[in-house]
């Protein structure tokens, strides 16, 4: 069996049809400091792009599985996250590879990748979409009890918002 | 007795923490030299050798979190059910619960029979629902493929390729439909707004309870059936079996659990038992009662710390009829219960452990196993309730007119014990707020694991190949919560090992992305 899994199912291009077509989601834990960037981020384009006819902007603290039922339907989807490598300085912007996205961990001591989500959805026949941007934001400290960025993130927060407002533009 | 919790044992327990975590900090320093090694967001392992090459000590170390006390003062205590179960979005529904039992006994109020009756089908959909993801997701990999499969077969879609497409739907959604419940009394299922203290915000309206009869039927059918599928795949594999007996997943320490007054496993309320390595009783005590018989031990090279048996003393990471390690978690559970309070969970409990030669089983991966049976009981215990003429009363709350002190609530989290403890003061505002997790609990054991798994692996310096996977298994197979490091991408905890010669000297690193 391929690993993409089977074409989706009857009815399920339908239910997308009538749903906006591009889902913009921001994930994060909104009380553990710059763990919850991605959740600042759609939440400054919330604002801009509020009765956007073809946009959905939603933002979740659910992560792994969670998101299937979120992302199920739409033609496109941009997730915004938080991302700690060490290798950039923190409010550095990544894009993680799209052909990154169906190679499968295998390891998730604790839950499900966002890959890994996508390659289960389309085995499951569900309507993916297919188009997948995933920007992560390097963040300073996530791992500290707090509602506010640090300072770091909190300065480079405009910037970051303009890129991914620019990123959801070829989408449409 | 709570009163016991003097703050000058906690201030005793910060500084030691403290010292410890300057004293890593500082070997970090001196020891590490490449610069990956300086994150945070990292699973970090160090080996030490010996003379000869040979493995003296391996110490796992994971983020932390930070902060929640500082955090928590001053806030409403009614506020930290909501606050507590936004932690972690991994078991958000044991915070939440553990934090509203905590402001049950804050308040010294009894919830009404059918606030009790809620929270507890809430809590077992919840159990039900998150050991489901566990064994097919999370556990699945490793042991639905199989352990030696290629490491692009070991996730999901190796998972549903094992068991079928239409067994795979099965899982999704009912999974999805138990989500359903929770979120019917709580809102959001991440962050829960149902426990109240003296009982819950929602009732259950009589219109409503047959879809969820039918649900706890479907429940039911779904947990024998996981069942099945675990005795069909990796039972019936004598290489699993083999290597779930196996020496390098065993250790022989004590085990806590959550009991009823028939010594039966239960998730919601209850004693605490202990029993010691060969199954004996050695404790029962009430969750007010905590502090005397669980403490916290600190070492220098790791800023986590180690909960054992306090009546027992510190005695290091050592097995056999004097440890004072234990374990939590549903094979902990299980060795530290005397049965299953419903019929099919008991028939499989004793399955078992006429399988596994007795009681207490110490294989650490039978953990899987028993995570079914859990699974099995608690499908039993919502089908229960949700025939229980009270389950629809309209009086779900009793008022609390105490002025609060001092509240401790516990429940069995997925992955074990979970204490929260508050202090407040008249008016309920927060002074003090401490929290004892499940994998805390089980961090002694974690370290026995994973040094075990680097002696089998590391001789005269040698380091055998798969030695990160198999590290690794060691420690997954407690499926530690690494706290608030679980959310950020890239969605896994990356792992290193750092193998240091007599000389203290980084001789190798392995990193795993």
């Amino acid at each position: 069996m391929s690993p993409l899994g089977p074409p989706p199912a009857p009815g399920a291009e339908e239910s997308s049809s009538s749903t906006p077509r591009v889902l913009l989601l921001g994930l994060g834990n909104d009380i553990l400091t710059d763990d919850a960037v991605g959740l600042h981020v759609v939440h400054e384009l919330q604002r801009e792009l509020a009765g956007h006819p073809s946009i959905d902007v939603r933002e979740t603290t659910e992560m792994g599985l969670a998101l299937l039922d979120f992302i199920t339907g739409y033609r496109a989807v941009v997730i915004v996250d938080s991302i700690q490598t060490g290798k950039a300085a923190p409010g550095f912007l990544h894009e993680l590879d799209a052909a990154a996205l169906n190679q499968l961990t295998g390891r998730t001591p604790h839950f499900v990748a966002v890959s890994e989500t996508l390659a289960l959805g389309r085995q499951l026949g569900l309507a993916m979409p297919e188009q997948v941007r995933i920007f992560a934001i390097e963040v300073e400290d996530p791992f500290t009890l707090g509602t506010a960025l640090t300072p770091t993130l909190q300065a480079a927060l405009p910037g970051i918002v303009s890129r991914i407002l620019a990123a959801l533009q070829p989408l449409l | 007795m709570a009163s016991d919790m003097n703050p000058g044992t906690q201030q005793a327990f910060d500084q030691g923490n403290l010292r410890a975590n300057a004293a890593y900090q500082d070997g970090r320093r001196r020891f590490t030299i490449d610069p990956i090694t300086r994150l945070e967001g990292h699973g970090k392992i160090d080996i030490f050798l010996d003379d000869k090459g040979d493995v003296e000590r391996a110490y796992l170390q994971v983020p932390e979190l930070r902060g929640f006390e500082v955090f928590s003062l001053g806030r409403p205590a009614e506020d930290m059910p909501q606050i507590t179960s936004r932690i972690c979005g991994v078991c958000p529904t044991a915070h939440h619960m553990a934090s509203t039992k905590a402001l049950d006994d804050l308040y010294k109020v009894e919830p009404t029979p059918a606030g009790r009756k809620i929270r507890e089908l809430v809590y077992n959909t919840f159990m039900l629902e998150d050991h489901a993801l566990h064994v097919f997701v999370l556990g699945g990999p490793d042991f639905i493929v199989g352990p030696e499969a290629p490491p692009e077969q070991r996730n999901i879609v190796g998972v549903i390729g094992k068991v079928g497409l239409e067994a795979g739907k099965k899982v999704i959604s009912s999974r999805k439909r138990l989500r359903e419940l929770i979120a019917y009394f709580g809102g959001k299922v991440v962050h829960p707004v149902l426990g109240l203290p003296g009982g819950v915000s929602k009732a259950l309206k009589a219109e409503d309870l047959p879809r969820f009869k039918q649900l706890a039927g479907d429940g039911l059918e779904f947990a024998l059936w996981t069942l099945d599928v675990f005795k069909q795949i990796v039972l019936a594999n004598p290489d699993y079996v083999k290597m779930i007996t196996s020496d390098a997943f065993t250790h022989k320490t004590c085990y806590m659990g959550m009991v009823d007054d028939q010594n039966k496993v239960n998730f919601y309320d209850g004693k605490l038992r202990v029993v010691d390595c060969e199954g004996k009783e050695i404790f029962m005590f009430s969750p007010q009662q905590y502090l005397d018989y669980v403490a916290e031990h600190t070492e220098p090279w790791s800023y986590m710390k180690f909960t054992y048996l306090k009546p027992r003393g510190w005695k290091g990471f050592v097995e056999g009829p004097e440890t004072s390690i234990y374990s939590v978690a549903p094979l902990a559970r299980l060795n530290a219960s005397d049965g299953m309070a419903t019929p099919k969970a008991q028939a499989a409990y004793e399955e078992f452990y006429k399988t596994l030669g007795g009681k207490p089983v110490h294989h650490t991966l039978a953990n899987h196993w028993a995570r079914v049976i859990e699974m099995i009981y608690a499908a039993e215990r919502i089908v229960q309730l949700v025939n229980d003429p009270e389950i629809t009363s309209p009086e779900v709350r009793r008022v609390p007119t105490n002025v609060p002190k001092v509240g401790i609530g516990i429940v069995e989290a997925p992955r074990g014990t979970l204490f929260h403890h508050y202090e407040t003061d008249e008016r309920g505002l927060i002074t003090m707020a401490n929290l004892v997790v499940a994998t805390a609990n089980n961090a002694a054991r974690i370290a026995m694991s994973v040094e075990k798994a680097a002696k089998g692996l590391i001789t005269g310096g040698k380091v055998t190949e798969g030695l990160l996977n198999k590290v690794e298994m060691a420690f997954r197979a407690y499926d530690p919560c690494l706290g608030c490091a679980t959310h950020s991408l890239p969605g896994h905890l990356p792992l290193r090992v750092n193998i240091y010669d007599r000389q203290r000297t980084l001789v190798r690193q392995l990193v795993q992305e």
